[in-house]
Order: C-alpha cells, then sequence, then structure tokens
C-alpha cells in the first residue's frame, strides 16, 4: 500500500475559524457605523476589550443574531512547527460562521441583523465570553431601539458559550443554536489527556503530555510537544502495515512490540481509551480497496487510519488547550491516577478485535497501560489547578429556550457525545416538565403539553465514503466527508439551523412535522431520527 | 447508562399518567413501522460476500424458502412476510451502517438473525435497537451476553451459547477422553472468551491453548497453530472457530498428513462449508461434532424431511446443509412469534409473544428454549455426533443422546425434551 497522505491534509482552519471584519481598537465606546444601506456596519470594542461587529439590514426587523466563533489559540504558533506553525492570535469578530455569505444573505433577507465579537481572550474563554456577549446584546440593544428578539448560536468552544449564555440569562435570547459543541471543560481535556498521555507513555516518553512550566518556559514547552506528537503520528503512519513501533518508543511500548503487537494496534486503542471517532474524513471503517485488502482493510486498517487522521487533527488542540487551562489555573489538570482504561473500551474490545489484534493482545497492551505498570506512570493532577479547572464554567445542560443543535456524528475534536449529554438531560428535564404539568391539572383541570425546546441535528456520515485509486491506495486529496471533521457543514445546512431560529424566536416554537423532515432532507446529510444515540465523552464513564 | 434508565422510567410514567386523565380517550393506534395491510417487513444483515461468507451466504436463501412458502399459504394473518437483506461482509461497521439502512430507509419491523458477536454488539451500541423498540429476533451467535435482557432488551438469542456447547464439549470429553492432552483453536474475542469460561466451568484443562485474531485465519497461520499442537503432543484438537478457521486447519493438516482426534464446534462444523473449501471429506472421518438440530441427512426427521423438500424446491442445486436448516428454523420461529403477535402485529407484541410463546414454538431443535418473561435464552443443548466417511454428521451411536445446560455454573445433563410435532403443513397455529 502506498504511504498515506494524512499529515498534509489536517484541518487547521477547523480549528482558527475564519476571520471576518476589522475593527477599532477603544474599549467601550459607542459602536462606529457607517450608515450604509441596504446594509449598515457598525465596529467598537466592549469594555473587556473584545472587537465586534454589528451589520444591519434597512429593513431591520428586531431580530438580531449573535455569532459565538470557536476556539482560537491563545498563543502565536511558530513557523517551523508543522501543520499550523504561522498562525497569530487574533481578536478579529465574526458575526456569522466563518464569514458564510449565503447564511448573512438569508439572515439580512429576513431583516435580522447579525452581530458578533472576536472576545477579548482567546483560549478556553467562556466564563469572560459570556460576559462579552451580555454586554454586546446590550451595547446593540442601546444601538438599535427597535430590537425585540436576540437569538444566539455559536460552533465548538462557541456552543459553549452560546449555550451558558442561554443558562445564565435565558432572559435575554429567545432561541439558540450551539452547534458543534464543545463539551464543559474537564470532559473535554480528559479526551485530550487521555490520547496525549498513552502517546507519551507507548511511544516518545519525553513528551510532556501537560504539566508545562508556567509563562513563556510552558508555551516553549507545548511547542516541543507539537513537533514530537506530529513526528510520532507520522512515524506511526509510515509503519502502518509493517506495524513497526517508532524508535522513540518506551520501554513498555518496545515490550509491546516484542509480544508482536503491531503499532497500529497499540495506536487505536488509544483513540478507543480517549474516545475518538473511528470514522475520519477519508476512512470509513467499511470500505476496502478491491482485491486481497477487500476485508482486511475495513477489519484490521481502516479503523487505525481514521484514528490517525482524528488523532492528528486533534493533537494541536489538546495540547495547547492544555497548556492554556493550566496556565489559567496554575497546575496539571489531566489527573489519570483512578481511570479505568480497561472498562472504558470494553464495548469497543470487541467490535474492533481485528484491528486491535485479539484479547490476548487487548489484554497485554491494557495490562501495559495499567496503574499498576509503573513503566506507564500514571498522570497526576494538581489538586488546586483541578478545582480552579472544575469552577471555570461548566454547562449543567438545562434547556431554558428553543435549542437547536447540530454536530458531526464524527467530529474529532468535538464529539457528537457533548450534544447527546444535552439530549440525555432534556429527555428527563421533559419528562419532569411533564410530571409538573400532570400535578398542574390536579389543581386547574387544564393540562397543557409542556412545549419541547430541543431539537437535535445529526449530520450524519455517508454509508461508505472511503475512495481508492486503480493501485488500491486510499485517496485522501477529496473533501472530507459530511458527518467527520469538525463543524464540517454545508451552507444549506448552516441556514436550516438559522431558519430554525427564525421561527423558534418568532413563534416560540421550534420547526417540526412534515415541514421540518423536508426542510432536513433538502438541506442534506442530516437527521432528526430520535434513534440515533452516541456515547457520552469518556470521562462521564469514570465517575 | 444510568441517566438514560432513569429517563425511560420517568417517560413511561408520564406517558401512563396522561393517558390516565383521559382515559376515555383512547387513540387511533398508528400502523407499526413495517406492517402494512398487505406485508410485514423484516432485515436481516450477514456476511453474503468476503471470505467470512462462505456457507453463512446460504441462509438468506433458507430463510426466503420459508417465508414464500409461508406466503403461498396465507402469509400471517394475510400479510406476506419480506426479507430485505444486506450485505455486511463480516465486518462490524459495516454491520452498523447496513442495520441503519434497514431501520431507516427499508423501514423493517424487526431484524432477524444478525450474524456475528462483534456485529450483533456494535449494532447494539451504535444503532440501539433496544432503545429504538427494534426487535432482534434470534440473533446468529452463541455469545451468551446477548441473553442479558436489561443490555439488550429488544434481543433474543437462538442459538445455544458458547458456553454451554464448551461444557457440553467438556462433559464428552471428561467421559471419552480422559488422561488425553488436549488443545484448543479459538478465536480471540467474545466468541472465544465464551468458550473458555465454559471449558473452564467443566473443568478441562488444556495442553495448549491457541489462540487466533478474527481475520487472520489462513493457510500460513494454520501451519502455525499446528506446530503449536505438534509441540503439545495433542491427542484431541478442538477447533472452536469459524468455517474458515476450521476449513484452514482440516486443509493444511491434510497437507501434513497431521490426524489427531478432531472436534469441531457447532459454528465452524458445517460439512458442506467446509468440503466447498477443499478440504477432502475423509479429513473429517471420525472427528466429533455438535449440533442443536437433527442432522441435515436425516429425513426420517420431519422437520428435516419438510425444510429439505421447501429448500431443495426453491433453491434447487443447492445442497440442504446445516446453514440452511438452521436458517429456515429461524424463519420458522420468526413466523410463530409473529402469528402470536395478534392481529395487528407491533414491535412491543412481538417482543412479548416470544416472552410469553417462544418456549412452546415448534422447531427442528432437540433440546427445549429457554423464552419466557425473565430469559431471553433460546435453545439450550446439543446433541454429540460423529461425522461420516462421507462428512456427515450422525449421532454417535445412531441416536440422538442430547444434553441441555445454561451458561453458568449449572450442570450438563440428559435431556427428556419432547419435542413439539410440526404444526399441519409447517405453517404457525
Amino acid at each position: 500500500m502506498k504511504k498515506v497522505r494524512i499529515l498534509s491534509l489536517l484541518s487547521v482552519t477547523a480549528l482558527v475559524t475564519t476571520v471576518l471584519v476589522t475593527a477599532p481598537t477603544v474599549a467601550n465606546a459607542a459602536p462606529m457605523c457607517d450608515g450604509k444601506s441596504p446594509i449598515q456596519s457598525c465596529v467598537g470594542v466592549t469594555s473587556d476589550g473584545a472587537p465586534y461587529a454589528m451589520q444591519v439590514p434597512a429593513n431591520f426587523n428586531g431580530t438580531v443574531a449573535l455569532y459565538s466563533h470557536g476556539y482560537r489559540y491563545n498563543v502565536d504558533i511558530p513557523a517551523g512547527i508543522p501543520l499550523i506553525g504561522g498562525y497569530k492570535i487574533t481578536n478579529t469578530p465574526e458575526p456569522v460562521p466563518g464569514g458564510n455569505a449565503e447564511v448573512a444573505k438569508y439572515f439580512f433577507s429576513q431583516g435580522i441583523a447579525i452581530v458578533g465579537s472576536g472576545f477579548a481572550r482567546q483560549g478556553w474563554n467562556p466564563d469572560s465570553a459570556i460576559k462579552t456577549n451580555v454586554e454586546l446584546i446590550d451595547t446593540f440593544k442601546k444601538q438599535f431601539p427597535k430590537t425585540t428578539k436576540v437569538v444566539a448560536w455559536g460552533s465548538s468552544l462557541g456552543g459553549v458559550i452560546t449555550q451558558g449564555l442561554a443558562e445564565k440569562h435565558p432572559e435575554l435570547v429567545s432561541a439558540v443554536a450551539p452547534m458543534c459543541m464543545a463539551d464543559n471543560v474537564s470532559a473535554e481535556l480528559t479526551m485530550a489527556g487521555d490520547f496525549l498521555w498513552g502517546i507519551k507513555v507507548l511511544f516518545d516518553p519525553t513528551i510532556k503530555a501537560g504539566n508545562y512550566s508556567a509563562g513563556a518556559a510552558g508555551v516553549a514547552e507545548s511547542y516541543g510537544d507539537l513537533v514530537k506528537v506530529f513526528t510520532v503520528m507520522g512515524k506511526l503512519q509510515a509503519s502502518l502495515t509493517t506495524g513497526a513501533w517508532p524508535d522513540t518508543s518506551s520501554a513498555t511500548g518496545k515490550a509491546l512490540a516484542a509480544a508482536g503487537i503491531p503499532s497500529r494496534s497499540a495506536l487505536l486503542l488509544l483513540g478507543l481509551m480517549a474516545g475518538l471517532p473511528t470514522q475520519s474524513a477519508h476512512f470509513d471503517s467499511i470500505s476496502g480497496p478491491d482485491g486481497a485488502l477487500k476485508l482486511t482493510f475495513p477489519l484490521a486498517i481502516s479503523p487505525v487510519l481514521a484514528i490517525l487522521e482524528n488523532g492528528t487533527n486533534a493533537a494541536a488542540l489538546a495540547v495547547l488547550a492544555t497548556q492554556d487551562v493550566e496556565n489559567q489555573t496554575g497546575g496539571a489538570i489531566f489527573d489519570n491516577t483512578k481511570t479505568d482504561y480497561s472498562a472504558r473500551v470494553d464495548a469497543e474490545r470487541v467490535i474492533f478485535n481485528a484491528a486491535l489484534s485479539g484479547n490476548t493482545a487487548i489484554d497485554a497492551m491494557l495490562g501495559a497501560l495499567s496503574a499498576a505498570n509503573p513503566g506507564a506512570p500514571r498522570a497526576a493532577g494538581n489538586a488546586a489547578a483541578v478545582a480552579k479547572m472544575k469552577a471555570l464554567h461548566q454547562n449543567t445542560g438545562k434547556i431554558n429556550v428553543p435549542t437547536v443543535l447540530m454536530v458531526g456524528v464524527a467530529d474529532p475534536i468535538t464529539p457528537a457525545g457533548a450534544s447527546q449529554r444535552l439530549v440525555d438531560l432534556y429527555a428527563e428535564q421533559y419528562a419532569a416538565e411533564k410530571a409538573a404539568a400532570r400535578k398542574a391539572y390536579q389543581a386547574s383541570r387544564d393540562y397543557k403539553t409542556p412545549t419541547n425546546k430541543l431539537l437535535m441535528l445529526w449530520n450524519t456520515t455517508p454509508s461508505n465514503y472511503t475512495k481508492f485509486d486503480a493501485a488500491g491506495s486510499p485517496i485522501t486529496s477529496t473533501a472530507a466527508a459530511q458527518g467527520t471533521n469538525h463543524c464540517n457543514f454545508t451552507s444549506a445546512q448552516l441556514v436550516l439551523v438559522a431558519k430554525s431560529l427564525v421561527q423558534a424566536s418568532s413563534t416560540g416554537k421550534l420547526p417540526s412535522g412534515g415541514a421540518l423532515y423536508t426542510a432536513v432532507r433538502k438541506a442534506g446529510n442530516l437527521s432528526i431520527d430520535k434513534g440515533i444515540s452516541v456515547p457520552w465523552l469518556k470521562a462521564y464513564g469514570d465517575n | 447508562m444510568k441517566a438514560l434508565h432513569r429517563r425511560k422510567l420517568l417517560t413511561a410514567t408520564a406517558v401512563l399518567a396522561v393517558f390516565g386523565l383521559a382515559a376515555t380517550a383512547i387513540p387511533a393506534q398508528a400502523a407499526e413501522v413495517g406492517v402494512t395491510s398487505t406485508q410485514i417487513k423484516l432485515g436481516m444483515t450477514l456476511p453474503m460476500t468476503g471470505t467470512a461468507s462462505l456457507g453463512y451466504n446460504k441462509i438468506p436463501g433458507a430463510a426466503k424458502a420459508y417465508f414464500d412458502y409461508l406466503n403461498a399459504n396465507g402469509g400471517i394473518n394475510g400479510r406476506k412476510v419480506t426479507l430485505v437483506v444486506k450485505d455486511d461482509r463480516y465486518v462490524p461497521t459495516e454491520a452498523v451502517a447496513k442495520t441503519n439502512e434497514l431501520i431507516l430507509k427499508d423501514k423493517v419491523m424487526a431484524l432477524l438473525a444478525p450474524l456475528g458477536t462483534a456485529n450483533v454488539k456494535a449494532v447494539a451500541s451504535s444503532v440501539n435497537p433496544g432503545r429504538r423498540g427494534v426487535p432482534v429476533l434470534f440473533v446468529n451467535t452463541g455469545f451468551s451476553g446477548f441473553a442479558d435482557a436489561k443490555k439488550y432488551p429488544t434481543t433474543y438469542t437462538v442459538l445455544p451459547s458458547y458456553i454451554m456447547e464448551a461444557k457440553i464439549m467438556g462433559q464428552y470429553i471428561k467421559e471419552n477422553f480422559a488422561g488425553k492432552k488436549i488443545g484448543l483453536l479459538y478465536q480471540d474475542d467474545d466468541f472465544g472468551t465464551d468458550a473458555l469460561a465454559g471449558f473452564k466451568t467443566a473443568g478441562i484443562n488444556f495442553a495448549v491453548k491457541v489462540p487466533y485474531a478474527s481475520g487472520s485465519q489462513s493457510a500460513a497461520a494454520a501451519a502455525g497453530w499446528i506446530t503449536k499442537f505438534k509441540a503439545a503432543e495433542a491427542d484431541v484438537v478442538i477447533l472452536f472457530g469459524v468455517s474458515s478457521a476450521t476449513s484452514a486447519m482440516l486443509g493444511v493438516a491434510a497437507q501434513l498428513k497431521y490426524a489427531p482426534q478432531w472436534m469441531l464446534g457447532s459454528v465452524g462444523g458445517d460439512a458442506t462449508t467446509i468440503k466447498l473449501t477443499g478440504v477432502p471429506a475423509g479429513v473429517l472421518y471420525n472427528a466429533i461434532g455438535f449440533s442443536p438440530v437433527p442432522a441435515t441427512t436425516d429425513m426420517k426427521d420431519e422437520y428435516v424431511k419438510f425444510f429439505s423438500d421447501i429448500y431443495t424446491k426453491a433453491v434447487p442445486g443447492s445442497a440442504f446443509d446445516l446453514n440452511v436448516l438452521l436458517g429456515m428454523n429461524t424463519a420458522f420461529m420468526a413466523a410463530q412469534a409473529l402469528k402470536a403477535a395478534g392481529a395487528n402485529p407491533t414491535r412491543k407484541s412481538l417482543l412479548a409473544a416470544i416472552d410469553s410463546k417462544g418456549a412452546t414454538f415448534a422447531n427442528s431443535a432437540l433440546v427445549p428454549a429457554a423464552y419466557s418473561k425473565t430469559s431471553h435464552v433460546g435453545l439450550t443443548g446439543y446433541w454429540v455426533g460423529k461425522y461420516s466417511p462421507a462428512g456427515d454428521l450422525s449421532p454417535v451411536g445412531g441416536t440422538y443422546v442430547s444434553y441441555t445446560t445454561d451458561s453458568g455454573a449449572g450442570a450438563v445433563v440428559k435431556t427428556t425434551y419432547k419435542r413439539p410435532a410440526m404444526p399441519a403443513k409447517g405453517l404457525p397455529n
């Protein structure tokens, strides 16, 4: 098999969202508006220093859509670092996802204004970002007194911010849409930490994988980790078919290699332990090339390639977000001293048994990764830092206003399980609301069915999508499949969310019935099937 | 997940409460998914192509042959039973995709006889038929875990579990090969884990155990296995794997003239399938095998004769073998379950029918089924046979002696089970 070109495919733009508007630098001044028609543009800076941008159509109907962008690295990345080098911190405002013109056009056609900031602080920032948004709503209303309704939406970390806004200030928003929403910080960084820890203890023990030094030294350490992690992933990719282990492998890794366990099986196990999806942009874990590998490829190779693609995509954020949150909390925040990785993969080990090389190999790997093996030392968190991390904003999952969720079922950065958590919690909430309604009926004899406040849009993967060339090598130059990669939505899907928000804000009810089915079908690659259920992030199962 | 169970309970309570408020306003019953006035649609996933498909790919044809016969004789209360078949190539992730298609696009009422432990497990965790309320009837795997009604609330086993099989094998070994060195070839996944648990319960100590990872079976691998069995001087070698593993082993053994006392697990023990791979029938001679249903050559058995006649007409030229018999038997049981589910069957009434009447469904097995309101366990035992020079499995001593047990610590006992007679014309009552 030809060398699979994965690393060059990394979707850095998926992590660092496109910027849109240049804003002034004077904090807390009134917006500066150009007074143009049909679209008036205003810019300004909130009191905490977040630049913002507003665009208001001439036929403004009183509704404004507030967008929150996703995670942006909060450090510059030197050009020499592979894949993401050259990134500069930016807080340029983003009033619609990625500056998507079709979305903006839709809003304007409805007489709806758009607004968004670039936030004052990048990195993990929901605490400050929610406050920024509250101020921005107030600023907009003062500038445009005709404003009657605010709908809020956001992507990735912006989804957390959006949900947080609805939880803390439901009086400010009439509908919200957290899209490809991240989970709470501890769940997300547990996923990141588990994968990084596994890479470290098996493939390169010189990787720090957290517990970075304070300040600039810690940033430099994170740069070093990025290079090492990408190097390891490259080596694993190169030895995919032979199963050889990287020359940097630990003694524990080398012992597993000596036992005949291929490195690809170990990599897959790490991905499963962390909860990474086993479908990726180009690997569906289903298809195989014609010929001898028709069955072997999906059974033994494709899931590993999916973890390689997803894991590499996630690694940069894992390193940099860990360094960022440690910087905010003052110490190591990843702690796997009590994690039972065997329990973590109990469901998956039979499903991917062939790629994991069978139970004997799985048990050997889990034994090597157990807390009892000093050759794979567990990471201990700093208690004070962990407590501070838990004190950062955490969404409870309470649904206060009509809410639209949309996520790719194989999103490797913000797994669909984060949205599933809200779906499951809302099911309990709705049942409780029904019970309360029944109780109220006892007194009033007037039963009022609670209004459904949640619409879940699953961005699904095609039945199969891995393509092969005439020689049987997988093709990785094509666009990422739907349902994979991070926040990999089409304009049609984003517009559907926008329309749903608008309807919910004007009627108080989310779309439903035949009209919803038709709209979902037209948007493409979406499902509202209530039978879909994906696992929560692994951290929730540890308790 | 704890939260899910709680939610389910709360939802159910709320639904009951609302109905209680307006007891007189009974809503019109919505038509069940996959059920129309003329049709009941079932779906099946299994390997139809690829190395694992050999033999198993006859199961849909067998099931359809029975359903066609049933439909020609009035169907189920006038509804024809149709079977939508999807090829999963024995790849768990593909089984997930194909099952999703069956449920969401084809809109089947129930899944019938999905094949393979890993595949059924993958579907259970990713497609969630239990959460959707979709019945998964008579899974084609003997993994004991699928009888866990809490974990798999809509799933029903039919094959005796691998634990049961290993316990019965163990009993036979102790009675017939005491003091001999025993070797075991097993699949290194839950299939094999079940087998190991059964042998452990039976108190069998192995001279050598050789695991193989699913998908790794080949002639080259088999040569390595034989080296290990020879080194351990195994007198009896148990092949507790899939057909392709059994075939690879016996084929290479024939070439190397390696001939211990073979003992074949039922999963990989279908002679027709083994012989199709080029293994000489003589290699099977005197090997010991196990089956819950009668010998496929036993035309004195009313079920075998009945199914064989239907299949021969429906699929001329195709050998009537164990896979065919089991496929038709499963279809026959499914038909009875649908009939018992009432005039307008629903997914719920179908599940309830198996709970209440499944243990009494007529079928060809010579061992009892254990379905009840608290058990999703199907057949519970095997008879022991030997392969003839032609490779056919027949009962040791010429008479079926069946053993039954459970998947726990229960004893292996000879069963006095009296099989129900074939219903008139082989149609559900």
